[in-house]
Formats: structure tokens, C-alpha cells, sequence
């Protein structure tokens, strides 16, 4: 691939952002090339040693926040025609439900992920509650003279102790799996605004 | 490494490129080489960043019969540098006690 190529295929891959998002990462992507070309590469090497425009464009993505690529997506290319403007206020009762219910869907879907953090920290948290409780319980047996039934909830509180640090490092790990997997969605909403990289 | 920690030590990485004299891209990336890896679109990150946070200026000059953008360390880049190197005193204080006891 020359750079030309390079260039014209990551603007098509960057279509839907800002216009002047776009034209900076153009120049600073040629300016790249032709400083390696100086440096006595072919034209070829240097594209190559830029890496793929895919890369690119996740980065980009990645560092471009969503109301940026939403607001450049429903901005009119043109003035609205009067008819046009007259449309849009009648279809009010139509296109508004639908536009909250996309954004609602999108809410729900970071809840989701969410709730199910703080319901895996609950269940820790309740365990731990068992293991005081427990041991509350054989103390009081204890007090009361009775040594032996005390036993049956030292027993539990120690079972439910090594259950509780057990299920931390499970906690710990699951939270950061779907922290992770809420970061993938967002470049994945994201990539909705933006056109996918053309098939060469 | 963990994220935060990479991104601060980046950013401070390119600051220093650039703090004795005004650099550009490539050139930004062939001196960071010895010390680390960095591809053109995390580098084109950090430079949006750290002109944001106003630790460094952009300026295009003519070079060759084209474009070519220097950047420039502002005096908070400088005070970043320095702020870095009090808090890296820090860390190698504690890197030598957890070396220490490891040893025994």
C-alpha cells in the first residue's frame, strides 16, 4: 500500500467523526510517513511501520468520547428546508419515544453489568456477615456453658471463612472481566457512528 | 503493568523527549526507542493529552516543502518532570526495602 492509499482508506475508516478530528490524524499520519520516507525508507516500508489502519481506528475511538461522535452524526450536513423543520415537529410524537428508548436500552444495558458487580460484592459482603454471626453464635453457647454445641458454629465459621476469601478473589476477578466487557461495548456503540474500514 | 501507571510513566517519557529541545513525531518515537516501544497512534494519545492538560504547545513549521508539527514543553511540563522525579525517590526507597527483605 503507497501512502496515499494508506491515508485515503484510514479517512474512509474514520468517516463519521469530526471533520477536523479526521484532518489531524491525516497530517499526523502522512507527517509520519514522509519523516521514515526522508529517513531513506520506501514508501511501502514506511506505511508498514505505521501499523493498520483497524489499529488506528480503535484507538481513535477509544480516545473520541460518544456525545462527540453522536452530536457530529445528527448535525445536518445543510440548512433545513422550512417542509423539513415543519416534519421533524409534527414526527415529534413519533421519533421521540423512539430515541429514548434507544438511549434507555443503552442505560440498561450499563445497569445491568453493574448490578451484577454490586450483587457478586453483596454476596461477599454477606458471607463475612455470616462468619461474625457465627462465631457470635459459639460464643454464646460458650457463655452458657454448653462447650460442646458451641462447636457446630465454630465449625460453620471456619468453613464459611475460607468460602468468603475464596469467593474475594472470584469477586475481584469477575469485576474486572466485566469492566472490561463494558469498556468492549462502549468502542462497540461507538463503532455504530462510525463507517467500518472498506474491504480492499 | 498496571494502566494508570503506564500512562503516567508515558506521559512523562514524552515530556522528557522533548524537554531539552523541540521534537516532532517520528523523531519523538526513534528516541523513545532504547526505552520503550511506543506505536504512532498511542503516541498520538499521549501528545492530545498532554496538550489538553497544557504541558506542552503544538507548532507547525515548514520543513522540506511540507508540514511538520514540533512540540513544545510548556513550564508545567518542566514542574511535571520534576514532580516525578521527587515521587520516583520515593518508589525506588521502597523497591530497595521489598529487594532487601526478599533477600534474607
Amino acid at each position: 500500500m503507497n501512502k496515499q492509499e494508506f491515508l485515503t482508506s484510514l479517512r474512509s475508516a474514520l468517516s463519521g467523526l469530526p471533520k477536523a478530528d479526521i484532518e489531524e490524524r491525516i497530517a499526523f499520519y502522512g507527517e509520519m510517513i514522509d519523516d521514515r520516507i526522508e529517513e531513506g525508507m520506501s514508501e511501502e516500508e514506511a506505511v508498514a511501520a505505521i501499523g493498520t489502519v483497524d489499529e488506528i481506528r480503535k484507538q481513535t475511538l477509544k480516545d473520541i468520547p460518544l456525545q462527540k461522535l453522536v452530536i457530529e452524526k445528527v448535525k445536518p450536513k445543510r440548512a433545513l428546508r422550512a417542509w423539513e423543520i415543519v416534519l421533524i415537529a409534527l414526527g415529534f410524537p413519533v421519533w421521540f419515544p423512539l430515541l429514548m428508548a434507544a438511549g434507555s436500552i443503552c442505560l440498561s444495558v450499563y445497569l445491568v453489568f453493574w448490578t451484577l458487580i454490586i450483587a457478586l460484592w453483596a454476596i461477599e459482603i454477606s458471607l463475612v456477615g455470616a462468619v461474625f454471626s457465627a462465631i457470635a453464635l459459639a460464643a454464646v453457647h460458650t457463655v452458657q456453658g454448653s462447650g460442646l454445641s458451641a462447636l457446630m458454629p465454630l465449625g460453620a465459621a471456619i468453613f464459611i471463612a475460607g468460602l468468603t476469601i475464596f469467593a474475594f478473589y472470584g469477586c475481584i476477578a469477575a469485576s474486572k472481566r466485566i469492566i472490561k466487557l463494558t469498556k468492549k461495548i462502549g468502542v462497540g456503540i461507538k463503532s455504530l457512528f462510525v463507517a467500518k474500514e472498506k474491504k480492499q | 503493568m498496571d494502566i494508570q501507571l503506564k500512562r503516567g510513566l508515558l506521559d512523562v517519557c514524552v515530556l522528557a523527549a522533548i524537554k531539552n529541545e523541540d521534537s516532532y513525531g517520528y523523531k519523538i518515537i526513534k528516541d523513545l526507542k532504547p526505552c520503550i516501544e511506543l506505536s504512532e497512534s498511542t503516541l498520538y494519545t499521549i501528545l492530545k493529552r498532554l496538550e489538553g492538560a497544557g504541558l506542552l504547545t503544538v507548532r507547525s513549521a515548514e520543513h522540506d516543502g511540507r508540514l511538520r508539527k514540533y512540540y513544545h514543553i510548556t513550564n508545567s511540563g518542566v514542574r511535571r518532570i520534576e514532580e516525578f522525579k521527587e515521587e520516583w525517590k520515593e518508589v525506588i526507597s521502597i523497591y530497595q526495602f521489598v529487594m532487601k527483605e526478599d533477600k534474607q
